[in-house]
C-alpha cells in the first residue's frame, strides 16, 4: 500500500498490517478451541480495532479504511493458509457433514415464476423505491438520487435472496406488487399533481 | 455458500435450520441460474484491474511520463488534441488524461457524437501527439466486463443485474452460514471433495465479504445507472434523462455553437491552486469545445482522498461555476466520487491493484467452486450429471484459453474480435463433449491454456523485438508467462485416483 519502503506512512502500514495478523490469530486461536478462549478473542478484536484505527492513523479516514479493509481480507487469507490441515482421504467425521439445501419439489411453470418473480418483479420493486426516495427525500437532489440509486441494486438483491428463499409464490407476489405501487405512487405523484 | 454443523448441537444456533435450509436452496438456485454470467464477469473484471498495464504492453513503445502533469503540458495537450479533433471532423468534446493518474501516460481523446468520430492518442511530456492508442486486447477484456460485448445498453444492463445477483447470492450465503465464526479458518484438503471446496468457497467468500459487497454493489449501479436515470428522468425531468445527469453531473455545455476561443486552463488551474495548494492535476474535459457554450471540468486530486480527482467547473470565459464536491462535498456526491476507483481497484498504485486482483480471483474462485459444490453433492447422492460436470469445466477453464487466443489476434491482426472469443469458448465445449469427464476436460483446457498465454507472449516478443521502450511490458511479459505455468501445472502432474465426487473439476 505506501508507496516507498521507509517513509512514515510504510510504517502506519507495516504496524497496521501486523496488528491485524495477531489480531486474526488470536480469533483463530479462540474459534478453533472448543469452548472458545474468550481472553484471546477478545484480545483478538481488540488487536484488529487497533489495526484498522492504525491505517486510519496513518492514511486518513477515506483512504485508511478501504486500506484497512483490504488488509483483513489478504490477512485473513494468509492465516487460513498458514492453518491448512491436511487429512487422510475418505476421512469424514461426523460433525463437518453439511446441512442440506431445503429439497423443493419444482417444475418448469413454477421455475419460471420464481425467475419472473426474483428478477423482473423485485426490480421493478426495487427501482420503484429508489426512485421514490430520489424524488421524494429532503435532501439535496445530488445526495437523494445518488442514495437512492444505491439502494436499488441493495433491494434488489436482499428481494432476490428473499422470493428465492420463500417457497410461497403468491405471498412474494403480493408483497412485491405493494411495494411496487407504493414506490411508483410516491415517485410519481408530484408529476400526477402538478 | 455451504456450511458445515455439529451433527448434535449443544446450543441452539442463531439462526434455524429451516431457515437455513431455505436459504441455501435460494442461494443454490440463484447461483446456478447465473453461475456463467458471474465467472465471466469477474474473471474479466479481475484483468480489467491491470487494463492500463495492458494497454502498455500492447504498445510497448510509447512515451511514459514521469511525475504529474504540468499546467503547460496540459495546455499543449488540449489545443493540439483539439487541433487533431479538427482534422478528423471529430472536435465536439475533448479530453486528457494526465499522467500520473491511472498510468503513467498522457492520453487524449476526443469524440463528435453527431458525426459519430472519435480518436484516442498517446501525448508525450511536451502535449505533442504521438501516436494512436491501439489496445485492442485491453478494450476487449474492458468490454467483456463492462458490457458482454453486447449492444451498450443492454449489456450495462445484463452485467449490472449480474452484479445484483452475485449482491444476492452474496446476502442468501451469508444468511445460510450460521457458524460463520466457528469456522472462520477452517480450510482442510483431503478426505470428502464437497467439503474441501466447501471450504475453499466459505473461507474465501466470508474474507473477501468487503471487497465482494463494494465491487457488486458499485458494478450493479454503474450498470444499472442508465435504466434508474431513466425511470427518475420520466418522475421528475419530463422524461429527459440529461436533465436528471446534470442535476448529478453538473452544469452541461449549452447548445451555442458559435465558434469561441479555448479558455486559458493554466489560469483555471492556479485558481483551483490558490484554494488547494496540494492538489495534483488528473485530467481535463471540455465539452463543446471551441464553442460559446463551451465547459471546462479540470479533475485535481489532492491527498488523501479516493476519487481520480474532484471536478472543477468553468464556463468558456474561465468563470468558475463550482466543483463537484467529491472529495470533502456531500455524502452524494462523494460516493459518486468513489464509486469508479473502488470498482475497479484505480487508487493506489500497483500494490492496491495486486490486491485488487486476487480478491477478484477470489470471487472468481467463489463462483466457480459454488458450482463444483453443487455437482459434487448430485454425485454423492448417486444423481451425478456428468454432462453438466464436463460443461463447467469448459465454461471455466476456456476463459483462460480465450483470453490467449484474443490476445493472439489482438496482436496479429489488430483486432480482438469477439468471434475469436465466442470460436474459442465453442471449441471447448465442443471438446467437453469427447472427453470422458470433467477433469479431463478441465485438464486439456488447463494444458491449452498454458500453451495459449505462452504462444501470445512469444507473439509480442515476436512482434515488438527490439522497440520496447517501457519496462512495464516486461513484467506484463513475466506476469502472463507465471499465470501459464500456474494454469498447466497442475494438469501435467497424473489425475489422483477418484474418490466419490473426484471426478467433478477441480
Amino acid at each position: 500500500m505506501p508507496s516507498t519502503a521507509f517513509d512514515p506512512q510504510s510504517l502506519y502500514g507495516l504496524a497496521a498490517t501486523l496488528l491485524l495478523a495477531i489480531g486474526l490469530g488470536l480469533l483463530r486461536s479462540s474459534w478453533s478451541h472448543r469452548g472458545g478462549r474468550s481472553l484471546h478473542r477478545l484480545a483478538g478484536w481488540l488487536a484488529v480495532v487497533l489495526g484498522v484505527g492504525t491505517f486510519v492513523q496513518g492514511f486518513g479516514g477515506e483512504v485508511g479504511t478501504t486500506y484497512a479493509l483490504l488488509g483483513l481480507s489478504m490477512v485473513a487469507f494468509a492465516v487460513i493458509a498458514i492453518g491448512l490441515e491436511r487429512r487422510a482421504a475418505r476421512e469424514r467425521p461426523q460433525r463437518e457433514i453439511a446441512l442440506e439445501p431445503e429439497d423443493r419439489p419444482t417444475n418448469w411453470p413454477r421455475a419460471i415464476s420464481k425467475s419472473l418473480l426474483a428478477i423482473v418483479l423485485a426490480g421493478v420493486a426495487s427501482i420503484g423505491l429508489g426512485v421514490a426516495f430520489a424524488v421524494a427525500m429532503p435532501l439535496a437532489p445530488t445526495d437523494r438520487i445518488v442514495l437512492g440509486g444505491l439502494l436499488v441494486p441493495v433491494l434488489w438483491g436482499a428481494g432476490m435472496a428473499w422470493t428465492l428463499c420463500d417457497a410461497r409464490l403468491v405471498r412474494a407476489t403480493i408483497l412485491l406488487l405493494i411495494v411496487s405501487a407504493v414506490g411508483y405512487g410516491i415517485a410519481f405523484l408530484p408529476k400526477v399533481l402538478s | 455458500m455451504n456450511r458445515q454443523t455439529d451433527a448434535k448441537p449443544r446450543k441452539r444456533q442463531f439462526l434455524a435450520p429451516e431457515f437455513v435450509r431455505a436459504m441455501l436452496a435460494g442461494h443454490s438456485a440463484l447461483g446456478l441460474a447465473f453461475a456463467a454470467l458471474i465467472y465471466i464477469v469477474c474473471l474479466s473484471g479481475t484483468l480489467t484491474v491491470f487494463m492500463h498495464e495492458l494497454q502498455r504492453w500492447e504498445q510497448p513503445n510509447a512515451p511514459v511520463i514521469d511525475g504529474r502533469a504540468t499546467p503547460q503540458m496540459l495546455d499543449n495537450a488540449v489545443r493540439n488534441g483539439q487541433a487533431q479533433a479538427l482534422k478528423d471532423n471529430a472536435a465536439h468534446d475533448l479530453f486528457v488524461m494526465g499522467p500520473g493518474t491511472l498510468s503513467p501516460r498522457m492520453t487524449v481523446n476526443y469524440h463528435d457524437h453527431e458525426t459519430g468520430v472519435d480518436g484516442s492518442w498517446i501525448a508525450d511530456a511536451e502535449g505533442n501527439l504521438v501516436a494512436r492508442i491501439k489496445a485492442p486486447w485491453a478494450e476487449f477484456i474492458a468490454n467483456l466486463h463492462m458490457a458482454l460485448h453486447l449492444p451498450r445498453t443492454w449489456g450495462l444492463f445484463l452485467v449490472g443485474l449480474t452484479g445484483v445477483a452475485l449482491l444476492s447470492s452474496l446476502i442468501s450465503g451469508l444468511l445460510s452460514h450460521p457458524r460463520l465464526f466457528k469456522d472462520a479458518f477452517y480450510f482442510r484438503r483431503g478426505g470428502s471433495y464437497r467439503l474441501q471446496e466447501a471450504d475453499v468457497h466459505n473461507r474465501l467468500g466470508v474474507w473477501g465479504l468487503p471487497f465482494h459487497v463494494v465491487v457488486s454493489l458499485t458494478g450493479a449501479l454503474l450498470g444499472l445507472s442508465t435504466l434508474i436515470v431513466g425511470v427518475l428522468a420520466l418522475a421528475a425531468y419530463d422524461g429527459d434523462s440529461e436533465k436528471a445527469f446534470a442535476e448529478i453531473l453538473g452544469p452541461r455545455p449549452s447548445e451555442d455553437e458559435t465558434a469561441a476561443p479555448v479558455p486559458d486552463l493554466q489560469a483555471m488551474i492556479a485558481q483551483v491552486r490558490a484554494q488547494h495548494a496540494e492538489a495534483v492535476i488528473s485530467s481535463v474535459h471540455i465539452g463543446h469545445i471551441g464553442k460559446v457554450g463551451q465547459i471546462v471540468t479540470i479533475s485535481m486530486r489532492s491527498p488523501g482522498h479516493l476519487p481520480f480527482g474532484n471536478p472543477y467547473i468553468f464556463d468558456g470565459n474561465g468563470k468558475s461555476l463550482g466543483d463537484g464536491g467529491q472529495e470533502t462535498g456531500s455524502v452524494g456526491q462523494q460516493i459518486l466520487g468513489v464509486l469508479q476507483p473502488l470498482h475497479f481497484g484505480w487508487f493506489g498504485g500497483i500494490p492496491i491493484k495486486v490486491i485488487y486482483a486476487l480478491l477478484g480471483l477470489a470471487l472468481t474462485v467463489v463462483t466457480h467452486t459454488g458450482v463444483t459444490i453443487w455437482l459434487a453433492r448430485r454425485r454423492d447422492k448417486g444423481r451425478p450429471v456428468p454432462g453438466w460436470e464436463r460443461v463447467w469445466a469448459a465454461v471455466g477453464w476456456s476463459q483462460p484459453l480465450a483470453f490467449a487466443t484474443t490476445a493472439i489476434a489482438a496482436l496479429t491482426i489488430g483486432h480482438s474480435r469477439v468471434w475469436v472469443y465466442l470460436a474459442t469458448l465453442a471449441a471447448s465445449l465442443l471438446l467437453a463433449r469427447f472427453t470422458p469427464d470433467g477433469e479431463a476436460t478441465a485438464r486439456i483446457l488447463r494444458l491449452l491454456s498454458g500453451v495459449g498465454l505462452t504462444a501470445a507472449v512469444a507473439t509480442h516478443a515476436w512482434i515488438w523485438s527490439g522497440y520496447v521502450t517501457d519496462a512495464m511490458a516486461w513484467y506484463v511479459t513475466t506476469a502472463l508467462l507465471a499465470t501459464a505455468i500456474l494454469i498447466a501445472g497442475p494438469a501435467v502432474r497424473r489425475p489422483r485416483a477418484a474418490t466419490s465426487s473426484r471426478t467433478v473439476p477441480a
